[in-house]
């Protein structure tokens, strides 16, 4: 499997089916992405990649797209 | 006599501070009561090493001793991920690190206060809040701070230390209402006068003033602290959250 397939299914397993929004997902965009969800996405990618993210980067995690961003810090390359 | 129900089998505990009092009586009688540990000390140091190995044996437990300085956020940071990279489910945290610096308030800079706070409060919420992201996978788990009497009656010459502890003590309340829903409980302790090395040179006179105080006319031993320490983390108190228990004697 790909970074990029781990992170999307990170995705996928925590939101649920979300595959066709993926691109456009971001923190409070769907009701399943509140800060209950955040954490349970924050785990779960965590778990995928092996890393344990910063209290910084967990705020700045504000949609799909900066996941890339933030998950390059942790050596993550897609 | 150690109290041995077996109360902690299947858990896993993290427990700072240890190496002596409170943290080491909490340690020895949560690996009794079938719980493996993650025991944090300050100091790597041989006769630890061999010390946790024995009680492992005797217990059958697995104790894993993690060493940091709680100044040291990298170092905490380096301790919490060698607990996630080993997988194992995290049921308790039991927050005992601490330090003092007691002296009368126009005696004692901001700068000392600040490290009581940082050791005191700031170090333990950044290892709460490593360890509760661990606990939200699972849904459940229990954090145990340890505060002070000091931080609810007030102490002369305590004010950094009885402050930090309260601060301790808001947290725990926040914590366990933000908490709750994801079935983490947050509770504190606040012992009385233990007879621990924070307390062993106290002024004879001192001690005599609190005895005097004290219903049941002892200090309090580390390990009346470690029984209600281990209550609060079994699922005999699976109903309290958001608590703050004196182990005190009673005091009035």
């Amino acid at each position: 499997m790909t970074e990029k397939e781990k992170y999307d299914n990170a995705f996928v397993e925590t939101f649920g089916n979300v595959n066709g929004n993926l691109p456009t997902l971001s923190y409070q965009s769907i009701d399943k992405w509140d800060s209950v969800g955040h954490m349970a996405l924050i785990a779960t990618l965590e778990d995928a990649f092996d890393i344990m993210m910063e209290t910084d980067d967990i705020i700045n995690f504000s949609s799909y797209k900066k996941g890339f961003e933030i998950l390059a810090k942790y050596d993550v390359k897609f | 006599m150690m109290l041995n129900s077996k109360l902690l089998v299947g858990k896993t505990a993290v427990i700072t501070g240890c190496l002596q009092g409170i943290g080491k009586k909490t340690m020895e009688l949560f690996a009794h009561n079938g719980a493996d540990l993650f025991a944090c000390f300050q100091n790597e140091d041989n006769d630890i090493s061999s010390y946790i190995k024995k009680l492992s044996n005797e217990t059958g437990v697995n104790i894993c001793p993690l060493y940091f300085d709680l100044t040291n956020i990298s170092q905490i940071k380096d301790a919490v991920q060698s607990i996630q990279k080993s997988k194992k489910k995290i049921d308790i945290l039991v927050n005992i690190a601490g330090i003092t610096n007691d002296a009368l308030f126009h005696m004692i800079t901001i700068d000392q206060m600040k490290k009581v706070f940082e050791v005191n409060f700031f170090s333990q919420m950044l290892l709460t809040q490593y360890i509760t992201k661990l606990m939200l996978r699972n849904k459940q788990g229990s954090v145990i701070n340890i505060s002070s009497i000091s931080a609810i009656d007030g102490n002369p010459g305590q004010l950094s230390y009885s402050a930090s502890k309260a601060a301790l003590i808001a947290a725990t309340k926040t914590l366990s209402s933000e908490l709750a829903p994801s079935g983490i409980r947050v509770n504190a302790l606040a012992p009385g006068v233990i007879q621990t090395n924070m307390t062993e040179n106290l002024p004879a006179d001192v001690v005599d003033k609190f005895m005097s105080k004290i219903h049941l006319r002892r200090l309090g031993l580390p390990e009346d602290v470690a029984g209600t320490i281990l209550f609060l983390a079994s699922d005999k108190s699976s109903y309290i959250t958001g608590q703050i228990i004196r182990v005190d004697g009673g005091i009035g």
